[in-house]
């Protein structure tokens, strides 16, 4: 009885609805936004701002949370399956394009890596000054104790020092790849979860980690970064990488909306928001919500 | 308006009567068919259900068989992927049928469809990891160090036992309802039955007590009536229908009663004046008999005394014995009439030719005179008095040969005529106009004068009056000139039919 009658009403208002639909012409029905972000917390908090700040625009969002590494989100990414994901510049263009020289400036990297996509029906919208880059670090007690102050200085050593980074390091130029090429530094790695290296270099397990520079952890001086006079690490300003299809469905109110959130995010910023998450184990949806009503970005929504 | 509401009391209560066993049976079969309907929705539900566990332990099964396979192909791409991407695509197929099966809950709605979701999210990072196998098979390998595929699939594997686990608390309590309610009608639908039965019984009792037996009491006072007894009576102190009937039996019952004792009364009179009146004429013409006899005697010590003197006396003496012997004869006709009828019969069974016969001997005389012929049919046995059946004959012959001027030719024939014989005494004399032929019986009728036909006019009233005694009775068919035909009927005797046969053929008959 019940279920008939709920039946009836579907019916009733599938009817009304129609109507409606023909009395008011509405723009074509979109689907969500389909947002992917990686699987480490500042991309995962990227990923909510983004989120909020489309939805406080009235658009409708789906995000895939920790996709994966760049590899995988970006072999999403193409598939189809997800419409943007907040790149990082750098690794774009090492690790997708095989581009293992270095742009001039950031702003060079920035319009190479743009063409490039533009040339396979995505595109970049506009990057944020936010620079996340990869970096080995030690701990000051070790820096002190071996003298390291470069990437350089771990070849003398003996035996070989005992990196820790994430597991796809093993496979890139601005992981071991570069550092044997540039720097004839053949390390063995062991593979750790983002954020998981801190503690690993305080416990000794490994010497040398693969960082982020705006890992919070990294404020208070307790590790060094050690210097990359080789230029293996490069600059890796946050952008949206987005499929030019999606960009066309949502309209000018998408690329707008992320450009908004884009010219927020500075490294400051960043590295206070991760240090929300990663320290104080705040969810990263409550602490990207906070930031962007801070900044006025989200709230009464007047469009 | 009193009157009518007095009458249709009954027919108001059997139909109350018949409404509330018809109301009482309509609840009872809706709550049958709610039980019904419980029965089935339960079992619906627990079918449904069923499914859905079956598809929920499938789905889980599918997915930690997924990751297994997956997992191996980034280990060795060698390996063969469909069994993945045949999961992968019955995935949304599967979560699909699941929300079909699920029961309709607001709950389980939004939980299949976080599983939906899930399932997505594991595919979304399945695909994106079968294509960097396939490209970059070591960079593949490398992530399977990351076990969020696998934490996924064990929140999925979470929500799935939850979605199980509650689709059976729900289902349960479903099926609980279900079963309640189907039970609670099944109480009410057989309580709902014996209140029927109870009414049903109720109701007969009260049309036994209440139109049953008082019809059958007035049908056996009816009995009564018929059979005689005008005396009963029904009691009639209700004031509904039966009770109508009962005052109408009892004032019929009155009405027949007040009408019997009238003709009761009535037919005393009569009877008492009709004895009054044969006493009369039976002791008047007694009576009148005695100064009769003295005027005969006188007028013949005249004669003898005095015959000589008259002269023409002689001729006034006669006229006096005359007239004497014609008052005579009338009185003794009278008294024989007074008399007919009234005696006790002797009735035995009768050889009818063997009366007529005797009959015939007694009129031999006038017969002989008028030269007349009489034939006689073959005659039965009769139950009758033997003297007064003789009379009959005796008095219809002698009317016959009477009545007939020239060459009279009479005949006697019987028939059966159910239970009675008829006799036909035919003649050929001068017959009557048929408006006397109802006259004819009544006594001292005569239809000619003394002078041309000589008798009291008494016989016919005679034998009438014997006939009826014997049960039968008596008529005449006649037109002047034509002769006439008196019949008459007699109950037959059982007489077999060699003694009938032996009865005829003995002759009979006599004149020339």
């Amino acid at each position: 009885m019940r279920r008939s009658v709920t039946g009836l009403a579907l019916c009733l208002a599938l009817v009304l609805a129609s109507c409606g639909g023909q009395q008011d012409p509405a723009p074509p029905e979109q689907g969500p936004v389909r947002i992917g972000t990686k699987n480490f917390t500042e991309s995962v908090i990227l990923g909510e701002l983004y989120r909020q700040a489309l939805e406080a625009k009235g658009l409708k969002v789906e995000l895939q949370s920790r996709v994966g590494s760049t590899e995988l989100t970006n072999a999403a990414l193409r598939d189809g399956s997800l419409d943007l994901y907040p790149e990082y510049i750098g690794v774009l263009l090492s690790e997708v394009d095989n581009i293992r020289t270095r742009p001039a400036s950031p702003r060079a990297a920035y319009l190479l890596a743009k063409s490039k996509e533009e040339s396979r029906d995505f595109t970049l919208l506009k990057p944020a000054r936010l620079s996340n880059e990869n970096a080995l670090a030690v701990t000051r007690s070790f820096a002190r104790r071996e003298r390291v102050r470069s990437i350089k200085d771990l070849k003398r050593l003996r035996p070989a020092p005992r990196l820790g980074a994430l597991p796809e390091f093993a496979n890139r130029f601005e992981g071991l790849v570069g550092l044997d090429a540039r720097y004839g530094l053949q390390l063995s790695l062991k593979p750790v979860e983002a954020g998981r290296q801190y503690a690993q270099l305080d416990r000794g397990r490994i010497d040398v980690a693969g960082v982020f520079t705006t890992d919070p952890q990294l404020a208070g001086g307790r590790y060094t970064l050690l210097h990359d006079p080789e230029g293996v690490f490069a600059t890796q300003n946050v952008v949206p990488l987005v499929s030019k299809k999606a960009l066309k469905a949502h309209g000018p109110r998408l690329s707008a909306t992320l450009d908004s959130v884009s010219a927020l995010l500075t490294n400051p910023a960043m590295q206070a928001l991760n240090r929300k998450v990663e320290i104080e184990k705040r969810s990263p949806e409550q602490v990207a919500g906070e930031f962007l009503s801070d900044q006025g970005l989200t709230g009464p929504a007047s469009g | 308006m009193l009157r009518r509401s007095i009458r249709t009391q009954i027919t108001k209560r059997v139909l109350v009567l018949s409404t509330t066993v018809a109301v009482l049976l309509g609840a009872t079969l809706v709550l049958l068919i709610i039980a019904v309907t419980g029965q089935r929705d339960a079992a619906r539900i627990a079918f449904a259900s069923q499914e859905a566990l079956t598809l929920t332990s499938r789905l889980q099964t599918s997915l930690f068989a997924i990751e297994n396979d997956l997992r191996d192909y980034v280990r060795k791409p060698t390996r063969p992927l469909e069994p993945v991407t045949n999961r992968l695509a019955a995935f949304p197929v599967q979560q699909r049928a699941l929300a079909a099966q699920l029961s309709d809950d607001r709950g389980q709605r939004e939980r299949v469809r976080e599983i939906g979701a899930m399932i997505k999210s594991y595919a979304i990072r399945a695909n994106a990891l079968i294509i960097v196998a396939r490209t970059r098979p070591k960079v593949a390998r490398n992530q399977l160090f990351y076990t969020d595929r696998r934490d996924l699939i064990a929140a999925l594997s979470a929500s799935l036992r939850n979605l199980a686990s509650r689709e059976r608390t729900i289902v349960r309590r479903r099926e609980d309802d279900a079963e309640a309610q189907s039970a609670a009608a099944i109480a009410f639908g057989i309580g709902g039955l014996g209140l029927v039965l109870i009414v049903v019984v109720a109701g007969t009792l009260y049309l036994r007590r209440a139109v049953v037996r008082p019809v059958v009491r007035v049908a056996r006072a009816t009995g009564r009536i018929a059979a005689g007894d005008l005396d009963t009576r029904v009691p009639a102190d209700r004031a509904d229908e039966i009770g109508e009937l009962a005052r109408g039996f009892n004032t019929m019952a009155d009405s027949l009663q007040r009408g019997r004792s009238e003709l009761e009364r009535s037919n005393t009179e009569l009877q008492r004046s009709n004895a009054e009146l044969e006493q009369f004429a039976s002791v008047t013409s007694h009576d009148l008999q005695a100064p009769l006899t003295t005027i005969s005697m006188y007028a013949e010590l005249l004669e003898r005394r005095h015959g000589s003197e008259t002269g023409e006396g002689h001729e006034l003496i006669d006229g006096i014995r005359g007239a004497t012997q014609q008052a005579r004869v009338l009185i003794r006709d009278l008294l024989e009439y007074s008399r007919a009828g009234r005696g006790e019969l002797a009735v035995e069974a009768l050889h009818a030719d063997v009366v007529l016969k005797q009959a015939l001997e007694a009129l031999a005389g006038a017969i002989e005179t008028a030269g007349a012929r009489v034939r006689v049919g073959p005659l039965p046995v009769v139950l009758a008095d033997r003297t007064s059946l003789c009379r009959i004959f005796q008095n219809l012959v002698g009317n016959a040969v009477k009545f007939t001027r020239d060459d009279p030719q009479v005949s006697i024939e019987a028939e059966p005529d159910g239970a009675m014989w008829r006799f036909s005494i035919r003649d050929n004399g001068i017959g009557m106009q048929p408006e006397y032929t109802q006259h004819i019986f009544e006594p001292f009728r005569r239809l000619h004068g003394e002078e041309d036909y000589p008798g009291t006019g008494i016989g016919l009233a005679v034998c009438e009056r014997i006939v009826e005694q014997h049960g039968g009775r008596i008529w005449v068919s006649s037109s002047p000139g034509e002769g006439s035909v008196f019949s008459f009927t007699m109950p037959a005797a059982e007489v077999r039919d060699d003694e009938l046969a032996a009865a005829v053929q003995t002759p009979v008959g006599a004149g020339s």
